[in-house]
């Protein structure tokens, strides 16, 4: 992935390739703080300040216009009560968040210890020999 | 020449990879590997359809070893698509036996799939299981091997239940061919059931999914799956359309692992339940749809789903296998941050995790919608609802949990390396098939028509697709149900009503066989320990008393053949006998 070739080959293909090779060489080689050069371009933005709050409000505001929306469309469903406007998106809502609040009782009754079956090992064989042994010690850790 | 041709394409992998696992030079091996699921695609698209292609005679049965319809030729295609997929993901690695096994489990599925009568299903059906648990115990790990023996205890078990219903079968109509079942009554229906449902991982019978998947070795559970679950949501589409119990079944298997998911930290393991949950409407929709004439929306819901759902399920797992060769874990407590160090990974997750939640122009959205619709036109409430809580579901554990606490949450500083390029291949390519199947048709025949065409009931699949996929009431829901449900994520999230994830053991049915037997096993085993050697000792105490006692009695020197007594004895005996005699005589004249 990290050297597509072409990097300082003799240049017979000209300057447009060289240069196009140059670029995706640099754009998947992690620079001195080792975070990817395209992570950054893609989703740089979600590390910006205050970004919780503004993707807090275009949700809200998506979900609201999304609602008012279907106060314009006479939708045709195949049960009654699902035309009501908003039907699916209160669903929605309450569905994920009734799921997501019985993590809370459901977590206490059922969560045990990890080695409760007394059979807790590490990764498996095929993960990369080149792994950095200081990841899979804090794995070993976690165990 | 034709015999060649007409070859299963799935006995030709099976062989190709018992083949594979003799060559040792690792490019031929999987070049092999990868150019036989090709040639089998191509082996597959000119078969004619509709009947018998191969066959053989074993003692008195006739087995129909490759016979094509509607129904399984898209099965059988996803699943050599899947094979190719795995291959390609695999590359990097160098094992005889994974390669050459991997290869084989996915002809043992095509296999089973192509086949035309019940006996060779079963062989096929058991070939799964014997290759498949190489995916687990190549893991190399102690509770990957205690995992696969588990396993294949559970998978020899529905092979057992399905020889069992064969041979009622088979003795009740002397007929093998895949008829499909009108009653659950009917004898052997009840076991074939049984052995189908335990592959679907019916509830109570899913936990060898949960607990193998996520133990397996990283390309293993990639390859998994795709295959076992898929070949049994065949089967019931083939033996048991239009069953009305499947209906619920599918429903509640909807419903239930989505809280799983919720407190489940290990992310494979999540993906096992997202499984369950998405084969659930499979085996719902299956349940509406009525062989022949019934309901064709469903089966092709059904499909549909199938299909799209083996490419962006393995698209998910292959996310998650980057993630476990790059850190060495796939717990969820400790990751975060990830798209730092593998950006292309994160998109690619992005795309499964979107297709899986079936947001308009990703593949979820062109499959699920058919399920929803049979059962909202054959007004079940309560079922639909259901399945509109799970698509709910769906979006929080697969949509949002794998791609955020994996690759986003707080960060946990890991820098590791993005994915090989092998396997961020494989996941390109998988994620492109995810957009191409659901995008609009805006050249006719691509897009979702291109899947639509390749449907059991294509002409009802098209025109469904002209009327009812794009609409503005269709995007419109299903875009309320998703947004409304992040914002209820972001909601929670921000008030700190997320359960946070923490390490480990959720207790599920499992824990009956693994807790619960193993426990009253190895307290049967402790007691025997001491009671039977003190049960030996009573019984020997009390019989050499009794023999003592006996002894003592009867004995030449026992009490019995001491004194006089015994001498008057023998004359008293000859003077008895001496007066019956005289009796019988005097009778008898």
């Amino acid at each position: 992935m990290s050297d597509s070739g072409g990097v300082g080959r003799d240049d017979k293909s000209g300057k447009f390739v060289k240069r196009a090779t140059q670029s995706v060489h640099d754009l998947n080689t992690p620079g001195d703080d080792k975070v990817h050069p395209l992570a950054k371009i893609l989703f740089g933005w979600t590390e910006m300040k205050g970004m919780g709050t503004i993707i807090f409000w275009t949700m809200l505001v998506l979900s609201v216009l999304l609602i008012a929306i279907d106060l314009l469309v006479d939708r045709h469903d195949y049960f009654g009560f699902a035309n009501m406007t908003g039907f699916y998106g209160v669903w929605g809502f309450i569905a994920f968040a009734f799921v997501v609040l019985m993590g809370w009782p459901l977590g206490r009754l059922l969560r045990r210890d990890e080695d409760y079956y007394g059979d807790a090992s590490g990764p498996p064989d095929d993960i990369d020999p080149d792994i950095d042994p200081a990841l899979l010690a804090e794995a070993e850790v976690g165990e | 020449m034709d015999a060649i041709f007409n070859i299963n394409p799935g006995i030709l992998l099976i062989l190709v990879g018992f083949a594979a696992m003799a060559i040792p030079v690792k490019i031929v091996r999987h070049s092999l590997v990868l150019a036989a699921p090709i040639l089998a695609i191509v082996l597959l698209g000119q078969a004619t359809q509709g009947q018998e292609l191969m066959s053989a005679d074993i003692v008195g049965l006739h087995l129909n070893l490759y016979q094509v319809d509607g129904l399984n030729f898209i099965f059988a295609l996803a699943f050599l698509l899947a094979a190719i997929l795995n291959v390609i993901y695999a590359w990097h690695t160098d094992d005889r036996v994974m390669d050459g096994m991997a290869i084989a489990y996915a002809g043992s599925a095509v296999a089973a799939s192509l086949v035309g009568d019940l006996m060779s299903l079963f062989i096929f059906w058991e070939l799964t299981a014997v290759t498949s648990v190489f995916m687990i115990l190549k893991a190399g790990t102690r509770a990957a091997y205690f995992a696969s023996m588990r396993y294949l205890v559970i998978q020899v078990l529905s092979g057992v239940l399905l020889l069992d219903g064969i041979a009622y079968v088979y003795k009740k109509t002397g007929d093998l061919s895949l008829e499909a079942f009108t009653s659950l009554s009917e004898p052997g229906a009840m076991f074939i059931f049984l052995a189908f449902g335990i592959k679907a991982a019916f509830p109570f019978m899913h936990n060898w999914l949960q607990d193998s998947y996520s133990k397996a070795s990283v390309t293993g559970a990639v390859i998994l799956s795709a295959f076992t679950t898929k070949l049994a949501v065949y089967a019931f589409a083939r033996m048991f359309p239009g069953q009305d119990a499947l209906i619920w079944i599918g429903a509640i298997m909807t419903c239930f692992p989505v809280f799983f998911a919720v407190l489940e930290n290990d992310l494979r393991k999540v993906l096992a339940y997202s499984l369950n949950n998405q084969v659930g409407f499979m085996i719902c929709a299956i349940g509406l749809g009525a062989a022949g004439v019934g309901n064709a929306l469903a089966l092709n819901g059904a499909t549909a789903h199938a299909f799209s759902h083996i490419i962006y399920k393995s698209l998910l797992f292959m996310s998650m296998g980057a993630v476990l060769y790059r850190t060495g874990t796939t717990k969820a407590s400790e990751l975060g941050g990830l798209y730092k160090s593998m950006p292309w990974t994160t998109v690619f997750c992005l795309i499964g995790a979107m297709s899986i939640s079936a947001f308009p122009l990703f593949s979820g959205f062109a499959a699920k919608s058919m399920t929803m619709s049979a059962v909202g036109g054959e007004g079940l409430i309560i079922i639909w609802g259901m399945l509109l809580f799970a698509s709910a579901g769906v979006l929080e554990h697969s949509g949002i949990k794998i791609p955020y606490f994996a690759f986003f949450a707080h960060d946990s500083g890991k820098r590791v390396k993005e994915a090989p390029f092998n396997m961020l291949l494989a996941m390109g390519i998988a994620a492109a098939i995810c957009i191409f199947i659901g995008l609009p048709a805006v050249v006719p025949g691509l897009g979702y028509e291109w899947l639509y065409n390749l449907l059991p009931y294509r002409e009802e699949a098209m025109s469904y697709g002209a009327k009812k996929l794009f609409t503005l009431d269709h995007i419109l829901t299903q875009m309320q149900l998703l947004v409304l449900a992040i914002f209820a994520f972001i909601l929670l999230k921000r008030f700190g009503l997320y359960p946070p994830e923490k390490p480990g053991v959720i207790l599920d049915s499992d824990w009956v066989y693994r807790k619960a037997g193993f426990g009253l096993a190895n307290w049967a085993g402790t007691v025997w320990r001491k009671a039977g050697p003190a049960m030996t000792a009573v019984f020997l105490g009390v019989s050499s008393r009794v023999y003592r006692q006996i002894e003592r009695a009867f004995s030449p020197r026992g009490e019995l053949s001491r004194g006089p007594l015994t001498g008057g004895m023998a004359i008293w005996t000859a003077v008895l006998l001496g007066v019956v005699l005289l009796l019988a005589f005097r009778n008898a004249a």
